[in-house]
């Protein structure tokens, strides 16, 4: 459990962190919709069997390695996170196409983490605490079938919404008591 | 070769200002009268002794006239030559007059959850009587919109429209845009105010549902002055942290509303009592984004209840 007793010192406005927490939220839900939609419409509902072939895929996963509980730091926590949703925002790029009744959910999806990278970005700047250049977003998984993007898109979401979830108890945290 | 031809000081003006015009007939267009006369009419009026005529060195006339006050926002003015007594149309040419656009103001924007785009409307100002396009434009920024980043794609309204709806792939959420609206037409541009807001504190609330309760279970007999209700926020909005607002009030004639706030987003069961016994009530609630900047949503239909 995170200790709430003490938040880092780094000064984080309120509202940015008010403002992550609702987009946290807003991403979870969009994804969530996302993964509902892929159980429903391919009976792909169990992201766990497919672990397999999201390794020979290469489907990266990001991690929030320096917001844990134990050993939050801060700037790094923010950089990672950044990453992260860049990371994100580039694999929901990749499965373009993947339905034309799925393409819509994951275009805002897309949006609406690029959107929430931009505000942990601009905040990074403005603490001065952003690298020189935005991260990579790296080699992007290839999907050569429309099962794979429909499997990928299972598995990005799936990852997605444990990011997402992990970043929404940082947020809270940074709240304070 | 033209037999007549009109040239105009401009063809748009403001509405009451000169018009100065030219019609020059060809000497091979009055080749049987040495000296035609020139007539002129605006609209169906024919303007007697308006034109000075005079022969160009080519042998062609020309005749020049100046309206000094145009007052309709669109004529016609028509050359004619009065030949073997009949008035011969030559040539015409159309004449506007109007206003340049006027600020348009009272500009306001909300964005809209279910169909994720932003959607700002403006008052025109006075008809300018010309065609005159209206654009709504906007840049990125950030902060206190001092600075200009990536500039977002003119929204151009339909036909008379004075709203515009900015798609969600132009928008960043969560970040501070520019906005503003443009007006233009022949004779000038002018342009609103700016806004300086974030899409997602312009939201458009929905109000939640109201749904009544039984009473609880293990109470044999109900309080006669309690209800039980339960509400659930507007189902787009359920990731916004929200406060509400319930209001209800007896259907009696005259009868005002009582107010309890703030109240959280949803619950199971709520209980509300005080109220008169064995009357039917009226309850209502609205919502609004906590924490962060945002507008009321309306209140919600009314739930019609009542006390035992």
């Amino acid at each position: 459990p995170l200790d709430p007793a003490s938040p880092p010192s780094l000064p984080l406005p309120r509202s940015f962190v008010l403002k992550c927490l609702e987009q946290a939220r807003r991403a979870q839900a969009e994804a969530v919709a996302m993964q509902e939609k892929l159980c429903a419409m391919h009976k792909l509902c169990h992201p766990e069997e497919l672990a397999l072939l999201g390794h020979s895929l290469g489907i990266p996963w990001a991690h929030l390695r320096s917001c844990s509980s134990q050993d939050l730091q801060l700037a790094s926590c923010l950089r990672q996170l950044q990453a992260g949703l860049l990371l994100y925002q580039g694999l929901l790029q990749a499965l373009a196409g993947v339905s034309p009744e799925l393409s819509p959910t994951v275009d805002t999806l897309q949006l609406d983490v690029a959107d929430f990278a931009t505000t942990v970005w601009q905040q990074m700047e403005e603490l001065g605490v952003a690298p020189a250049t935005q991260p990579m977003q790296g080699i992007m998984p290839t999907f050569t079938s429309a099962f794979q993007r429909q499997a990928g898109g299972v598995l990005v979401a799936s990852h997605l919404q444990s990011f997402l979830e992990l970043a929404y108890r940082t947020l809270r945290y940074l709240t304070g008591p | 070769e033209n037999c007549g031809h009109i040239s105009i000081s401009a063809p748009i003006v403001r509405l009451g200002d000169p018009v100065t015009a030219s019609c020059t007939v060809s000497q091979s267009c009055s080749y049987l009268e040495p000296e035609p006369r020139i007539l002129w009419k605006l609209g169906a009026e024919l303007l007697q002794h308006k034109g000075r005529q005079q022969t160009q060195p080519d042998g062609s006339q020309e005749s020049i006239i100046t309206l000094p006050s145009l007052n309709s926002t669109h004529t016609f003015l028509l050359c004619y030559l009065n030949w073997s007594n009949s008035l011969q149309l030559l040539d015409q040419v159309e004449l506007w007059a109007g206003h340049p656009p006027a600020m348009p103001y009272n500009l306001s924007c909300l964005m809209n959850l279910m169909s994720n785009s932003l959607i700002c409307q403006w008052e025109p100002g006075p008809d300018t009587h010309l065609p005159t396009n209206f654009t709504l434009k906007s840049f990125k920024s950030r902060g206190d919109c001092q600075t200009k980043e990536d500039p977002i794609k003119d929204c151009v309204p339909a036909d008379g429209q004075s709203y515009c709806s900015i798609p969600r792939k132009h928008l960043i959420l969560y970040q501070n845009m520019v906005i503003w609206v443009q007006a233009e037409n022949a004779l000038g541009t002018s342009q609103s105010p700016q806004l300086c807001l974030d899409p997602m504190d312009v939201v458009k609330l929905e109000p939640p549902t109201l749904l009544a309760v039984d009473p609880h279970p293990e109470v044999a007999l109900p309080q006669p002055d309690c209800l039980w209700l339960r509400w659930e926020p507007w189902k787009p909005s359920l990731y916004m942290d929200q406060k509400c607002e319930l209001r209800y009030r007896p259907q009696l004639q005259g009868a005002s509303w009582a107010q309890v706030g703030p109240l959280p987003s949803r619950t199971v069961r709520y209980e509300l009592c005080e109220l008169r016994p064995a009357t039917a009530y009226a309850l209502q609630m609205r919502c609004i984004r906590a924490l962060l900047p945002g507008q009321w949503s309306s209140w919600s239909p009314s739930l019609e209840l009542q006390t035992t």
